[in-house]
C-alpha cells in the first residue's frame, strides 16, 4: 500500500461540532449550561475543603480565577432573577447561558454573537430581555 | 469505604481533560456508587460511580471572554480559565498594528490596545484535541469581538 500524504498525518479527533448551529454533540446536547456566576458560587463553596486537603489542581485554580474575573452577577438573588428571566423563553440551555454570560447591550449584538438564536425570539422580546438583565446587573447589591 | 471511593474519584477525575468531555473542573455531587467488583488475579477492586461535575468544553463558533497572556509577532495568546486560545495575525483586524518595542509588547489601533492583561471577546474558530489538553484558535476579526470596554 503506497504511503499517501494523509497516512503520515497523525490521526486526530475531527471536531465537527458547531455552536453556531447548536450542534454540541450527543453528550452535551441536553446538558445543563451554567452561568459563569453560578460556577463561581459552586467553586467557591468547595475552596476551603479543597485547600485543607491540598487538592487544588491547576484546572481548578485557573477556572476559579477566570470566573471571579468575569462573573457578572455578584449575589445569589440576582443570579436567581436572571434565571427566572431566561426560563420562560424558548431558548436552549446553551443560548441562555451565553446570553447571561456575554451581557450584550443590544439585540443585534446578541444575535451576531449567538447566531443559533435566529428567529426563536422576536427582536423586541430579546431587546427587553437584555434591558432587564442589564438593569438587574446595575442595581445588584 | 464510601469515603475512600469518593476521595479517589475526586483525585482521579478532577483536573483531567478529555476530547469527549473537555475539562473536568470539579465534581459537584456523587449520585451512586455501585457495589465493587474484585478484579480476578489482582488485589484491586473496581467501582462504578455516577457523579455530576462541572465541565468546560469549548465549541467551535462559541463566543467567550478571555484574558490576554502574551503578544508576539504571530498574534497573541489568551487564557479562558484552563483553556489557552491563540489568535493569529490573520484573524486580528488589519488596522491593529504590532508594536514589539513597547513593554509589554502590544497591538494597537487608534482607539484600542491589546497587551498582557487586556480583556478580549473571542470567537473560537477551531479546536484541536490531544490526549491531555485542548488547544483552541480564535478570531477577533468579526463584529462585536475584540477588546472589552
Amino acid at each position: 500500500m503506497p504511503i499517501t500524504k494523509n497516512r503520515l498525518i497523525r490521526p486526530q479527533a475531527e471536531e465537527s461540532l458547531d455552536a453556531a448551529k447548536l450542534d454540541l454533540g450527543a453528550d452535551f446536547q441536553d446538558a445543563e449550561c451554567l452561568l459563569i456566576s453560578e460556577v463561581k458560587v459552586l467553586l467557591e463553596a468547595q475552596y476551603d475543603t479543597k485547600k485543607e486537603e491540598k487538592n487544588l489542581d491547576e484546572t481548578y485554580t485557573k477556572t476559579l480565577e477566570y470566573v471571579q474575573q468575569f462573573s457578572r452577577y455578584t449575589n445569589r438573588d440576582t443570579i436567581k432573577e436572571v434565571r427566572a428571566l431566561l426560563k420562560p423563553t424558548e431558548l436552549e440551555p446553551f443560548e441562555c447561558a451565553q446570553l447571561g454570560n456575554l451581557c450584550c447591550s443590544e439585540f443585534d449584538e446578541a444575535k451576531t454573537l449567538i447566531p443559533s438564536i435566529g428567529n426563536k425570539i422576536s427582536d423586541d422580546d430579546l431587546d427587553s430581555l437584555l434591558k432587564q438583565m442589564d438593569s438587574l446587573k446595575k442595581y445588584q447589591g | 469505604m464510601r469515603e475512600f471511593v469518593t476521595k479517589r474519584l475526586y483525585k482521579d477525575v478532577e483536573g483531567t481533560c478529555t476530547g469527549r468531555y473537555g475539562y473536568i473542573v470539579a465534581v459537584v455531587a456523587i449520585l451512586e456508587i455501585q457495589t465493587g467488583k474484585i478484579i480476578p488475579g489482582y488485589g484491586s477492586a473496581e467501582f462504578q460511580v455516577k457523579y455530576s461535575a462541572i465541565l468546560f468544553k469549548p465549541f467551535k463558533n462559541e463566543v467567550l471572554d478571555a484574558v490576554v497572556d502574551t503578544v508576539n509577532k504571530m498574534g497573541f495568546f489568551a487564557n479562558a480559565g484552563p483553556l489557552q486560545i491563540f489568535v493569529s495575525k490573520a484573524l486580528i483586524p488589519s488596522d491593529m498594528e504590532l508594536d514589539l518595542n513597547s513593554n509589554p509588547p502590544s497591538l494597537h489601533s487608534n482607539d484600542q490596545k491589546i497587551e498582557k492583561g487586556t480583556l478580549v471577546r473571542i470567537k473560537i474558530a477551531g479546536t484541536r484535541i490531544d490526549a491531555t489538553n485542548i488547544y483552541a484558535i480564535g478570531t477577533i476579526k468579526e463584529d462585536y469581538l475584540g477588546v472589552i470596554e
